[in-house]
């Protein structure tokens, strides 16, 4: 057993130093689009190509809705007028309502969160990338995230996936198990949207048709330091970001 | 026509003659039909899977003007694609099943009987598989074109009445129940384990709770979109099933895909497969306790996370296929600079090997642990690296090349123990090989277009196939007018080697049940769709 | 007359008035009959043997004589006195029990016939610890084996019960054969009074001695369930109706012991140590048998009964260390291994009670007794539960219950013998120590299942389901018991000098509570009596604790050493209790002050992996959770597989998986079916002898002359 040993030691520290400093390594993140100030006619052409209606019409260009957006680069290959893209990753976003005196943490919670993953109906990305926040990289329990299996040790109800009727069930169980104080992290278009799976006879379209949501991490996938900035959002040792970005106000930042 | 399949068809000709009808599947050069009644449906798909030993792709049944059932049988090198075709009139539901003497269109015929209302006469396990008997209303068979898939059904409360089958009769039996919440970050899967304590005596995985309705919702839809829906099956084998959907609308559309997008799609599928079994081998490690080691492949598998997303801007590469192409093109110096990162990974990963190797209390925890026999594999249909850890070693690469495969030299590695330890080799050494071929794709890329021009799109219907990371992917596609999907297939690896699951766990103890689970490698989602 | 005739005579009046009255009086009144007489005749068993055992009340009586054979005596001794305390203390709350329970028989079988059986078995247990000659004493153990064979055999529809019933009486009889011939041996000079054979024995020669120690501790060993002549034991318990079999293992087994104790610690005491390892090592192996047994046992009356036969194993074992103890002049030892084996003795009668009426209680309501298919008792009938718990907290020798107390000063007599001389004598010691210490271990694993799997979670079948809370009639007498469990496991240091006055007949010199229980305590004791260093240690002890409060005694058992080595071994379970007490107190107040600041407790269903429903079909079952000692002591239990079937449809769809294990217990493949197939063998020999032929016949009749006239000319 000593090689295994020696050879984590070798290893060395592979850990990025987020959330105390910005993690700049590449292919962290896919990316997302930006809003953009555009002629009417490109604005259409954009919004129609969209498969997951993120794009909106605005009266001066293209706004996003990050909670819809899948990542199907869609408006910015193959087209002559390509959106702006941005690769940040902070990009969860607090729900305005979840700030019921029950549900908020206490100091006691600062560094000591323990989080219930449900899959109610995903594709595996977001619960693959949930699961990468264990690897050397990411490692969250040096911020103390720790992982359940048991909603009688949770805190924070992770929920990745479209809500499938066959996993209503189980999740509200898996909710009303945990004890109070307790959060929901909604993980992914599909679990704010129902993402490419949208609504239909086997999904809800998002997990808020049945539990109410505290922090929404948008993306499809969201990478694992999105999810782990929603953790942080979460507890609140991060400031939310916004889900709707709107040319109004991107004016001088977005780059067309 | 390679002498294979002209033997096949000559044979059929000779055999079923008058009884079965043969012709060529429109627009396919290498599929043949066979036609014939439902009463000898059961004997010509024996014959076929049991006699000249073809494998059992998948059961496509379509609602056209009448019902039509396909079976569709693949068999070796050359010989083709052969489709047992049976049809039944509009308000007919009953045909017989095939299923005793193919086990492995078992899972197939539930699914439809399921989702289609169809009742398969002799098949002794039908009901409670797709939709839940505890939770779907009774009657309801969604995948008929009269119900409408967009409208949300009423919930049904769960059934009070309802019992899990048991079979095992033995005094202190008793169920125990995993799942479908039942671990850190797993994709939702109930097992009933039944046991006396210690030995776990019958498995019977209960699944389809991330049933998505993707065959359903994709019906309508236009092409583009059903694409996007086939990279979200199972995001860790996205683009294989992206490639097999495109496939199968550039077969329908008869569109040539360039030589450059041929070869870039071989890399990234390979690319694909080397990710995947990486994350099998970190689950490995990690069911068997042996941290260290799982964090190294799980820093192997970030690494090529990462390397995805720099190369194609996708951490699971989605939205880089695209019918006749690819989205992007990939340059030559991004590719060898790929290739380059990835046969690093490769040496850290015969490193681990080495390593794993001599880890004798590792070992211990794999070896003789979860063992499929050659003859169970074949006979349940398993497919991908698990049936070729046990010996059966066919690899739709090989059998029916796609995308320019033919013209790569590689071999197919198989093993035969069939145990735990068997499977771990083959992640590891499919790895090695699909670094190999990275590289040799690699190094020549040749020049070109990455993408066909506009598409333009024809009715009709067609196979694609591809062997994803965990085995033989087929996805039949029904255009109708202007690109929309009529129907639409999907037959996954992980619903294959789900359904040969318990052979592996059954009769060993409990604690070598998540093991075994790992070495499986199997995807929920998959499988769920 | 003197007054303590007069408590017997009012006993077996009693007695005598319950088998004459039920004949007379309507059936239905026949429970309370057996309740009150029963009681009060317990009550006054109790008075009568208190006397002798508190304060040495004597009693002798001198029935008749028998011309040519003995004169039958009656004498009470603080030994007998001990057995028929006992008896007592099981048959006042087992009355009242059986007075309840009889109910379910109303109608079915003859509540008279119970009744009559009941009271002259009453009577007969009563006697015998009594009688002090052969003649009435095996008179009486006779009657105690066909009573008991015909109360066994009381639902007599059972073909099961008829095979039990029948197993037992012929090894009963085998048995009582075995102590005839010890008391032949014994009565080597013609008297078959026991004083005048305990006066005689010296004379024996050393085969003698053995033959009358083989004799009895075999002969007695099969009434008090000892290997190898226990076989008959679990059938026979399991077979026995609820409102027995209490008494089945409360006092008959007692007896058992008790003919062990009398004849070869009493009237032909052991003065080698070689009968005394036998004792030892039977007891020891017994032990682990019995619980390896009682641990898989699904059914909980058999488990109970093979438990019984564990704990006879213990009480064996020690009784076999002081037997050693005493041949290698070690008194103090001696008395401290008797005073265990007593106390086991004691302990096992009352908690063993107490499990048979929960059981009897359980079975009564839910109409099962198999372990798999009860469960979530507790909602039903918590009082029950309660009480099987102290039974079992008991029986697991966990403090602050009885069991410990016993089991604790069992396995430190043991240890004392690292000061013994001979190495063989000590490996014997240490290997029995070791199996005794794995007996107590298997012991929790087996009474965790019980009641975990029989009270706690989901009720595994609808009679489980649909249980109500048990009678008064029930749970006053466990309750009685119970209360008893929790005395006894906190007060040893009042206990030990009664067991103390028992223990003199067997072993004159020794006084446990000379070693246990320092006279220091008593008050009256100069302390300078005493070695300094072991004042100083009692002080560090803080044994003075309590002093005052309980006066005369202390509540520390402690070993009292030499100079050298003044404290050899302390123990207090009563500080444990209130130490134990003060935790769980200290836990509620904290969890309550925490809550209270808080917010309120909120109760969520079981949470089950978010299934949509937990079925009880999906809770272990007592089979599977003792499984895996199943599988470690698979070279004991060898199962052998009766079935494995797979039925399919097609090749592959499984229909069912049957399997069916078969179990020959250890005793029956070793020991019982080689005699069985010896005694066919030898009788198809007699058999092939008949043929017909009438010379062969006239030629056996030659060669039997022939034989016997050799035989008379040597032997003269």
């Amino acid at each position: 057993m000593s090689q295994w040993v020696i050879k984590g030691l070798r290893t060395g520290v592979k850990s990025t130093r987020y959330p105390r400093a910005e993690e700049t390594a590449a292919g962290i993140s896919p990316g997302l689009p930006t809003a953009a100030t555009l002629p009417l006619e490109v604005a259409q052409s954009l919004v129609a190509r969209c498969p997951a209606d993120a794009l909106e019409l605005a009266p001066a260009g293209v706004d996003v809705n990050l909670r819809r957006c899948i990542h199907c680069f869609r408006c910015v290959r193959g087209t002559n007028s390509p959106l702006g893209w941005e690769h940040s990753y902070e990009w969860a976003t607090a729900v305005s309502g979840g700030n019921d005196q029950k549900r908020q943490f206490g100091p006691a919670f600062d560094r000591s969160v323990h989080i219930l993953v449900v899959d109610t109906g995903d594709c595996g990305a977001c619960l693959n990338e949930v699961r990468q926040l264990n690897n050397p990289y990411y490692n969250m329990h040096r911020l103390g995230f720790f992982l359940t299996p048991t909603p009688r040790h949770a805190d924070v109800l992770l929920v990745v996936g479209a809500l499938t009727d066959h996993m209503r069930v189980p999740l509200r169980k898996a909710y009303d198990a945990m004890p109070s104080p307790k959060r929901v992290v909604a993980v992914g278009a599909c679990a704010l949207s129902g993402g490419i799976f949208g609504r239909s006879f086997m999904c809800a379209g998002g997990v808020a048709e049945l539990l109410p949501v505290d922090v929404e991490v948008p993306g499809d996938p969201p990478p694992p330091l999105a999810i782990l900035h929603g953790l942080l959002v979460a507890v609140g040792r991060k400031p939310p970001a916004r889900l709707h970005r709107a040319v109004s106000d991107s004016v001088g930042n977005a780059s067309g | 026509m390679p002498a294979e399949r002209k033997q096949v068809l000559d044979e059929v000709a000779a055999r079923w003659n008058g009884r079965v009808q043969l012709s060529p599947e429109d627009g396919s050069e290498s599929a043949y039909r066979l036609e014939c009644e439902p009463a000898e449906l059961s004997e010509v798909c024996n014959w076929l899977f049991s006699d000249l030993h073809y494998s059992f792709g998948g059961l496509v049944v379509e609602q056209l003007t009448r019902w039509e059932l396909r079976y569709v049988f693949y068999g070796g090198p050359g010989a083709g694609w052969l489709h047992v075709l049976t049809h039944l009139a509009p308000s007919d539901y009953r045909v017989p099943s095939v299923s005793r003497l193919v086990h492995a269109a078992d899972w197939h015929e539930r699914e439809v009987e399921d989702l289609f209302g169809l009742v398969f006469e002799g098949h002794p396990r039908l009901g409670d598989f797709v939709l839940h008997d505890d939770a779907w209303h009774e009657g309801v068979a969604p995948m008929r074109k009269s119900f409408d898939g967009r409208q949300p059904v009423t919930h049904r409360a769960p059934d009070q009445n309802w019992k899990p089958r048991q079979i095992v009769e033995e005094a202190g039996a008793f169920l125990m129940p995993i799942g479908p919440i039942y671990a850190t970050a797993t994709g939702p899967v109930h097992f009933q384990l039944e046991t006396v304590g210690e030995d776990v005596i019958r498995v019977q995985p209960r699944l389809f709770y991330a049933y998505r309705g993707l065959e359903k919702i994709a019906e309508g839809r236009r092409a583009e979109d059903v694409l996007l829906i086939a990279e979200r099956i199972s995001a860790t084998s996205a683009f294989a099933h992206s490639l097999a959907v495109c496939q199968a609308v550039e077969r329908i559309c008869h569109m040539e895909v360039p030589p450059r997008a041929r070869a870039l799609r071989i890399f990234v599928a390979e690319f694909e497969r080397l990710r995947h079994h990486v994350a099998a081998i970190e689950g490995i490690c990690e069911s068997t306790g042996l941290a260290v080691a799982a964090a190294q492949a799980s820093i192997l598998e970030e690494d090529l996370l990462r390397l995805s997303c720099v190369l194609t801007g996708h951490r699971y590469l989605f939205g880089l296929g695209t019918f006749g192409g690819l989205t992007i093109n990939l340059d030559d110096s991004a590719c060898n600079r790929a290739a380059a990162q990835v046969r690093e990974v490769a040496e850290k990963l015969s490193r681990l090997e080495r390593m794993l190797s001599i880890s004798s209390s590792f070992l211990d925890r794999l070896e003789e642990v979860g063992h499929v026999s050659a003859g169970e594999a074949g006979d349940f249909g398993l497919v991908g690296p698990i049936a070729r850890a046990s010996g059966v070693s066919r690899d739709m690469r090989k059998a029916q090349p796609y995308s320019g495969y033919d013209q790569i030299e590689f071999e197919v590695p198989h093993e035969s123990e069939g145990d735990g330890y068997a499977r771990l080799r083959m992640f590891f050494r499919e790895a090695a090989q699909s670094v190999r071929i990275i590289s040799t794709v690699g190094q020549a890329v040749p020049g070109g277009q990455v993408r066909a021009p506009e598409v333009s799109f024809r009715p009709g219907a067609a196979l694609g196939w591809v062997e994803a990371p965990r085995g033989a992917a087929l996805h039949w596609i029904r255009l109708g007018e202007d690109g929309v999907v009529d129907r639409y297939r999907i037959i996954t690896p992980s619903f294959a080697n789900w359904h040969g699951f318990r052979l592996a766990a059954e009769n060993f103890a409990f604690q070598d049940f998540p093991i075994i689970l790992a070495t499986f490698a199997l995807s929920v989602h998959e499988n769920d769709r | 007359m003197t007054s303590m005739g007069l408590l017997l005579v009012i006993i077996v009046a009693l007695c005598g008035a319950g088998v004459v009255l039920p004949l007379a009086i309507e059936e239905r009144r026949t429970p309370a009959i057996v309740g009150w007489f029963g009681a009060c005749a317990a009550g006054v068993l109790l008075c009568f043997s208190g006397a002798s055992l508190f304060a040495g009340a004597p009693f002798h009586a001198t029935l008749w004589t028998i011309p040519s054979l003995a004169t039958l005596t009656l004498s009470l001794d603080r030994l007998s006195a001990l057995f028929l305390f006992i008896s007592g203390l099981v048959l006042l709350p087992g009355s009242i029990f059986a007075a309840g329970n009889l109910h379910r028989y109303m109608g079915r079988y003859s509540l008279r016939a119970f009744s009559v059986l009941y009271f002259a078995l009453y009577a007969t247990l009563v006697l015998i610890p009594l009688s002090a000659d052969a003649v009435s004493f095996l008179m009486l153990w006779e009657s105690m084996s066909i009573l008991i064979y015909l109360l066994v055999n009381y639902e007599d529809e059972m073909e099961e019960h008829l095979r039990a019933g029948y197993l037992m009486l012929a090894v009963g009889e085998a048995g009582t054969l075995l102590i005839a011939l010890a008391f032949i041996v014994l009565a080597n000079n013609g008297s078959l009074e026991f004083v005048a054979m305990e006066a005689g024995g010296g004379a024996l020669g050393e085969y003698a001695r053995w033959a009358v120690f083989l004799l009895a501790f075999f002969g007695f060993g099969v009434k008090a369930g000892l290997i190898p002549v226990n076989f008959w034991l679990p059938q026979a318990y399991a077979a026995a109706p609820d409102a027995f079999v209490p008494v089945l293992a409360g006092a008959t087994l007692n007896l058992g012991l008790y003919g062990i104790v009398r004849v070869n610690g009493d009237l032909l005491p052991v003065a080698a140590i070689g009968p005394g390892l036998v004792a030892l090592i039977v007891g020891s192996v017994t032990a682990l048998l019995g619980i390896l047994y009682a641990t898989t046992q699904s059914d909980l009356k058999t488990m109970l009964a093979h438990s019984s036969i564990e704990n006879a194993g213990i009480i064996t074992a020690a009784l076999g260390a002081g037997f050693i103890f005493v041949a290698l002049a070690h008194p103090s030892l001696a008395a401290i291994a008797f005073a265990a084996a007593f106390y086991h003795m004691v302990n096992h009668s009352i908690y063993k009670a107490l499990l048979f009426f929960a059981t009897g209680a359980v079975d009564s309501n839910t109409g099962t007794r198999n372990i798999d298919r009860l469960g979530g008792l507790i909602k039903a009938m918590p009082l029950t539960a309660l009480f099987f718990l102290v039974g079992a907290l008991s029986i697991a020798a966990l403090p602050p219950f009885n069991g410990f107390v016993s089991e604790w000063l069992t396995l430190q007599a043991m240890l004392q013998s690292a000061g013994l001389a001979s190495t063989g004598v000590k490996i014997v010691f240490a290997l029995c120590g070791a199996i005794l210490a794995l007996t107590a271990a298997l012991a929790v694993t087996c009474f965790v299942k019980a009641f975990a799997m029989s009270f706690l979670g989901m009720p595994r079948s609808d009679s489980a389901a649909q249980a109500r809370s048990a009678r008064a009639s029930a749970t006053i007498p466990m309750a009685f018991l119970a209360v008893l469990c929790f005395i006894l496991g906190v007060t040893p240091t009042y206990v030990i000098p009664v067991l103390d006055g028992a223990i003199a007949p067997i072993a004159e010199q020794a006084r446990a509570a000379d070693a246990l229980v320092p006279p220091f305590f008593a008050g009256n004791v100069h302390h300078g009596e005493l070695p300094a260093s072991f004042v100083a240690d009692f002080h560090a002890l803080g044994a003075q604790v309590g002093q005052s409060v309980m006066p005369g005694r202390g509540l520390i058992v402690m070993h009292r050493g030499g100079a050298a080595n003044p404290v050899v071994f302390a123990m207090s379970t009563t500080y444990m209790a209130v130490v134990l007490a003060l935790m769980l107190l200290a836990t509620y107040v904290v969890f309550r002050l925490i809550v209270a600041r808080s917010r309120a407790v909120e109760r969520r269903a079981v949470w089950d992996g978010g299934i949509r429903r937990l079925l009880p079909e999906m809770t272990y079952t007592g089979t599977g959770f003792s499984n895996p000692v199943r599988v470690i002591f698979e070279a004991v239990f060898r199962p052998t597989t009766v079935e494995d079937t797979r039925e399919t449809v097609g090749k592959h769809f499984r229909a069912a998986i049957r399997r069916t294990h078969g179990e020959n217990h250890v005793l029956d493949r070793l020991v019982l079916n080689p005699i069985a197939d010896a005694a066919l063998w030898v009788s198809n020999g007699f058999a092939r002898m008949h043929h017909g032929f009438l010379n062969a016949y006239v030629l056996y009749g030659l060669i039997a002359l022939i034989v016997a006239l050799l035989i008379a000319r040597f032997s003269s």
